[in-house]
């Protein structure tokens, strides 16, 4: 991984959490379009197979292909591309909370870094609480709409969830990076350390400069 | 005026270095409760249905199948293939640096990743044959830039996403759509190419007028097995690309199915990963995605902000009232590109950007795919232009050249971009011959 962990560490399990819910959903939403794509090509190569094989008077093989076609046509999933928006809407949520822990939301640091160290300190944090007070909002208007969906009852096009579970992410995906926030804002105030995300790290190479870059 | 109080709060609260996304939200409130009129419900629910398009997930399913794919042994066997098929020209390992570069950066999909894979292999093995560091420190940096030009393409993604659905007239007030992900990938194949030869051409130029040394011809047997050991990594292209124009899957389709092919290939048939290393690629490229889409999300915002104001019905009108061409509006659009280049990386810039320029671009009768191909090399080339050229910082991290020296050494490929880039703008044709030929658009 490619992250340094220089934060504080005293939110183990939370962090653990946060890992396993990003990591199982892009491993899940992937798999989930995979299969809906042999699916797809799946029933069309065995709706091909069995007018040839009738065609050529294989009965055997023509009644094999249309039996495993039936049992494949009953199995429905037009609402794979609807599960794997929510599933990626969940990642995107709780990997931009995430994000903040590995300093990979970057800006413009080009002016900062000329400025003398005491105002350089202060724009930092400034952003910081910035990024914290935003999230906060965005938190807060998650939570109302949350609230409004669950009275009306509202539920998704096709696979018919309640739509305030759906968005139930957008509430506590934003107040934990309001969290984070805090938190990289509070260790860089007390150590002056931000977490640095290293966009040019490269698995299986043995070099100094690889993770050292920049 | 409102434009100028959007434009300068923007810059003003990226200018403190905090995250381009959070300095986008930031911006879209103070304007809202400001400016205009907006209810804020119609706000909320745009930040948070922004998202929910089949097309954007694309982005996640390529990161995650680069991911994979980024690999110390696949960079190796990229060059050890490059190095068979071109070694033996005058400045072989320069020429082979290129086209290594070429690949992998298509496949992997981040430059600062091919320099690094690629540069810290063959950088040392071009000083130790006796080519000057600063020479291949300059070929590994510029050539890395080449990935997202070439198919698949982040970038391109992003541009079509955050282009489509905006409602743009053409010069005669007919409706223009917006470039699709499939129409781009097509456009940029060739001028991908054409801008790897280019570089290439230029690094055997120096080469042979300095003299460098060129490696022996591999025996075709060599090459034969150095093809064979790239061609599991080389064939995700062909993948992607058979996938979308074969009429098989959609382009996030087809995304998914190379992430699933890049495991496989990772996994089974290279064994560059085991299963240990599975989590820390996932929870990886989660990241890197979750940071994009939170971008996107902002910068949807943002945008829709500004379409509410009718600022790029405005731009365009007034820039067409001042006289300008499609000719003399692209040369304003390159320096502007090349200047935000320069301290933004390509994502933000393009999600940004281009639904302002698009609206311009499109009442000037400039196609939206040429323009999608024109706004993607000028990102390219702020890759390699200093102060905050990514690919620089980290070639002269393994160079262990000054910034300054790593900036003079990619001066001959950073001038032959500038050229490509004249080409590109004004030869449309460069761009959409393929996909038009091929009966895209």
């Amino acid at each position: 991984m490619s992250t340094e962990q220089n934060g504080p560490t005293r939110f183990r399990l939370l962090d653990r959490l946060e890992e396993t819910i990003i990591g199982t959903l892009i491993a899940a939403a992937t798999l989930i379009i995979f299969v809906s794509v042999l699916h797809r090509y799946g029933l069309s190569s065995l709706g091909q197979l069995v007018g040839w094989s009738k065609a050529q008077g294989y009965i055997g093989l023509s009644d094999a292909a249309r039996w495993l076609f039936s049992i494949l046509n009953a199995i429905r999933l037009t609402w794979a591309q609807e599960l794997c928006i929510y599933l990626f809407v969940w990642m995107a949520k709780f990997g931009a909370a995430y994000g903040v822990r590995t300093g990979i939301h970057v800006g413009v640091d080009i002016l900062i870094n000329q400025l003398p160290d005491g105002l350089r300190h202060k724009t930092i944090v400034f952003g910081l609480l910035c990024g914290a007070f935003f999230t906060a909002f965005v938190g807060w208007l998650g939570a109302r709409l949350v609230v409004h969906l669950a009275h009306y009852g509202q539920t998704s096009a096709v696979l018919e969830a309640p739509m305030w579970l759906v968005y139930l992410c957008l509430p506590l995906g934003s107040f934990l990076m309001c969290f984070r926030f805090l938190q990289v804002a509070w260790h860089f105030h007390k150590t002056g350390e931000l977490p640095h995300y290293n966009a040019a790290h490269v698995s299986g190479i043995d070099t100094p400069a690889n993770g050292g870059a920049r | 005026m409102t434009v100028a109080l959007i434009f300068g709060l923007l810059i003003l609260l990226m200018l403190t270095g905090m995250p381009v996304s959070i300095a986008l939200g930031l911006t879209v409130l103070t304007v809202l409760f400001t400016i205009t009129e907006v209810p804020l419900d119609a706000v909320a629910l745009k930040l948070f249905t922004g998202m929910e398009k089949f097309e954007i997930m694309a982005v996640p399913f390529f990161i995650l199948a680069g991911g994979f794919l980024t690999h110390g042994g696949v960079a190796a066997r990229m060059i050890r293939f490059a190095t068979a098929m071109v070694g033996h020209w005058p400045g072989g390992l320069g020429i082979a640096a290129v086209l290594a570069c070429a690949i992998f950066a298509a496949v992997s999909g981040s430059s600062p990743a091919t320099v690094v894979a690629i540069g810290s292999i063959l950088m040392p093995a071009m000083v130790a044959q006796g080519y000057p560091p600063k020479y291949g420190a300059g070929v590994v940096a510029s050539a890395g830039a080449l990935g997202i030009l070439i198919p698949p393409s982040i970038v391109m993604v992003l541009y079509s996403v955050a282009t489509s659905g905006m409602s743009a007239k053409g010069p005669d007030g007919q409706r223009v759509s917006a470039a699709s992900i499939d129409d781009l990938f097509m456009a940029g194949v060739i001028p991908g190419l054409t801008l790897a030869t280019l570089l290439g051409l230029v690094t055997w130029y120096i080469a042979r007028k300095n003299g460098y040394p060129r490696a022996q011809r591999a025996s075709w047997s060599e090459a034969f097995a150095a093809l064979a050991d790239s061609f599991w990594g080389l064939a995700l292209i062909a993948v992607v690309m058979g996938g979308i124009y074969g009429g098989l899957v959609t382009p996030t389709e087809a995304a998914a199915v190379s992430a699933v092919y890049a495991f496989g290939v990772a996994m089974f048939i290279y064994r560059d990963i085991g299963w240990k290393d599975v989590p820390g690629v996932l929870i990886d490229s989660a990241n890197m995605s979750a940071m994009l889409l939170y971008i996107i999300t902002n910068a949807m915002l943002f945008s829709f902000l500004l379409t509410h104001e009718q600022i790029p019905q405005s731009i365009a009108d007034w820039i067409v009232a001042q006289g300008f061409n499609w000719i003399s509006f692209l040369i304003v659009v390159n320096i502007v590109l090349l200047i935000a280049g320069t301290f933004m990386e390509p994502a933000s810039i393009t999600l940004i950007l281009a639904p302002i320029l698009f609206p311009v671009a499109a009442k000037l009768g400039i196609d939206p795919v040429h323009f999608g191909i024109i706004m993607v090399v000028n990102m390219e080339i702020g890759m390699i232009t200093p102060p905050v050229g990514l690919n620089l910082y980290v070639a002269s991290g393994i160079a262990k050249l000054g910034l300054t020296e790593m900036s003079k050494a990619v001066t001959p490929w950073l001038l032959t971009m500038l050229g490509f880039l004249v080409l590109v703008t004004y030869w449309p044709s460069l761009s959409l011959w393929l996909p038009r030929t091929l009966g895209l658009m």
